[in-house]
């Protein structure tokens, strides 16, 4: 077993752990909110070291320029996906976000600071 | 058996936990469970196609990986507006 074997496994079990317990944060979350945060470092970490493991056994090959592809899509995908969501959930929570214009908000302000 | 099949096959087991969360969380949740389940499906099939060798496998994860953007934006906005 060579550095370049260890160095495989050692990434390889990083993106495991990472997926693993982003599943375990996943189910232990109370909330739906929280739950969404969780998705975070599956979506981060492991791709990452994975393509770093494909690259560390075969550099410049096809397969590792795929992996490194599939990396990069995943990191920019995403906080995308992720935002996206907890955006759809406000707006079916709360509705339409509404933009004020500077008159609505100074008529706003007072009534804000007199219900606290 | 190698150590990236190894590793697809442990990867395998974080889609238990999100069937579990996508049947019983909230609609928020579930969705999120999806996502990750996704995010796993598309790493397990990236580690098949490096276990195996077979490089056309490794394709399917890049297909994978930009079509579960495309289908997670798409339920976004259903969750938004419809369902």
């Amino acid at each position: 077993m060579n550095v370049g074997d260890v160095a495989v496994g050692v990434l390889l079990a990083v993106g495991a752990a990472s997926v693993l317990l982003s599943c375990v944060g996943l189910v232990a979350a109370p909330s739906s909110w929280d739950k969404l945060h969780f998705t975070g470092p599956a979506t981060v970490v492991a791709p990452v070291a994975l393509a770093g493991a494909v690259l560390v056994q075969e550099p410049l090959s096809s397969a590792g320029i795929k992996a490194v592809l599939v990396a990069v899509v995943m990191l920019l995908t995403g906080p995308v996906v992720l935002h996206a969501t907890a955006r759809a959930a406000r707006v079916r929570d709360h509705g339409r976000f509404v933009i004020l214009s500077k008159e609505a908000e100074r008529k706003e302000q007072p009534s804000r600071s007199s219900s606290r | 058996m190698n150590a990236f099949v190894i590793a697809a096959a442990v990867l395998l087991l974080g889609l238990g936990p999100c069937v579990w969360v996508a049947v019983r969380a909230e609609i928020v949740g579930a969705l999120g469970a999806l996502e990750l389940a996704s995010t796993i499906t598309t790493l397990v099939l990236l580690c098949i196609a490096q276990g195996l060798h077979h490089d056309s496998f490794m394709d399917l994860a890049v297909v994978s990986a930009i079509l579960s953007f495309a289908g997670s934006l798409a339920f976004a906005r259903f969750l938004e507006r419809w369902v």
